[in-house]
């Protein structure tokens, strides 16, 4: 049975977590190029070593970051998204019209 | 499953309530005797059953879903609670009780779940309720969790070792303390586990989606069978609470 620490609830199976996919900095969305912005919905860089990934307890509905290496699949580390996000990203036009 | 859930005449029945809990049928099946908390019913006793407080002590199961609670959310949620006279836990997963009786847990730095107590008197909850509006309070959102969630208690001394069998956190009373708050797998669904002491005896008080309701109180009586656990009614909570 695998291990996972979250910042939340502590020590957990991994059972009761769920992947999130790859942690990439989000483009401005109001003035950033469609290729930047696919890039960033769409495509992982898929990388051999260290990578900084999403992940969720399912219980708390808790999303959380950890450090893998995704040769040996060690977790390195587990923190809170707060360590990166300080501040609520604001997408302007809230009405859903001002989508790109 | 057709059920006859009339009942005798002169007998509280939980047909006569617009708001019942989800294992209504189950409870009518199993002989139960009703009583009215706070504009709901709750199993009282189960008729054919003796001495149901010598049973919570070793291990029962009670189904308290019926029951008033109430959860906020949000950044501002912390400060405007403690506002309106709420003594928060210091930290999430962790739960306190209220001068009224009512329970406070705190389940992440900014969620909080308000769970009434055993005879629902607490009036906290309800004032909190009305407190809040839209307008007037910024960055708190209210999630009414009574009819979101399923709320049993599972007391007694092999109440840690029943839980064993279907989930993967230690909640031996040496390992997992007083107001200690699980939000984990149970039974492979998703729960929220916090120990609530009746008095001397262990208690766990389990909220979980209403929607697995059934299979979770089947899953626990399953579980309690080899330790002879049984469903009892409120009044063995409350005589273990005043023992």
């Amino acid at each position: 049975m695998r291990i996972l620490n979250c910042p939340l609830n502590g020590e957990r199976n991994i059972a009761e977590f769920s992947y999130g996919g790859e942690f990439h900095r989000m483009p401005e969305p109001s003035n950033c190029e469609s290729a930047s912005w696919a890039e960033y919905v769409f495509f992982h860089d898929n990388e051999a070593g260290i990578v900084t990934e999403w992940w969720y307890h399912n219980a708390t509905s808790y999303w959380f970051l950890a450090e893998r290496n995704t040769i040996t699949d060690e977790i390195i580390r587990t923190f809170p998204a707060s360590d990166i996000f300080s501040d609520r990203v604001d997408f302007g036009d809230d009405t859903g019209s001002g989508t790109k | 499953m057709k059920v006859n859930t009339t009942p005798e005449a002169g007998a509280l029945a939980p047909t006569h309530y617009p708001r019942r809990s989800q294992l209504y049928r189950q409870h009518v099946i199993a002989g139960a005797r009703f009583e009215e908390v706070a504009g709901s019913v709750v199993v009282a006793e189960y008729i054919d059953k003796t001495d149901e407080a010598q049973q919570a002590a070793k291990l029962a199961l009670v189904d308290l879903s019926t029951l008033s609670r109430v959860g906020f959310k949000g950044a501002g949620a912390p400060d405007w609670l403690e506002e309106q006279g709420a003594r928060l836990p210091d930290s999430p997963n962790r739960a306190r009780r209220q001068g009224d009786g009512s329970l406070i847990v705190r389940l992440s730095t900014d969620e909080f779940l308000f769970l009434c107590d055993l005879t629902s008197d607490s009036t906290f909850t309800a004032r909190l309720w009305d407190s809040w509006s839209f307008q007037s309070t910024k960055g708190v959102y209210p999630l009414p969790r009574a009819d979101s969630h399923c709320w049993f208690a599972l007391t007694g001394v092999h109440a840690p070792t029943a839980l064993a069998k279907i989930c993967g956190i230690d909640f031996h009373t040496h390992r997992f303390s007083k107001s200690e708050v699980a939000q984990t797998s149970l039974a492979r669904v998703s729960a929220i586990i916090l120990r609530d002491d009746l008095a001397t005896t262990p208690c766990f008080l389990i909220l979980s989606d209403v929607s697995s309701a059934e299979y979770l109180w089947d899953a626990l009586m399953d579980a309690m069978l080899e330790f002879q656990g049984d469903a009892v009614g409120m009044v063995a909570l409350r005589t273990l609470t005043t023992n």
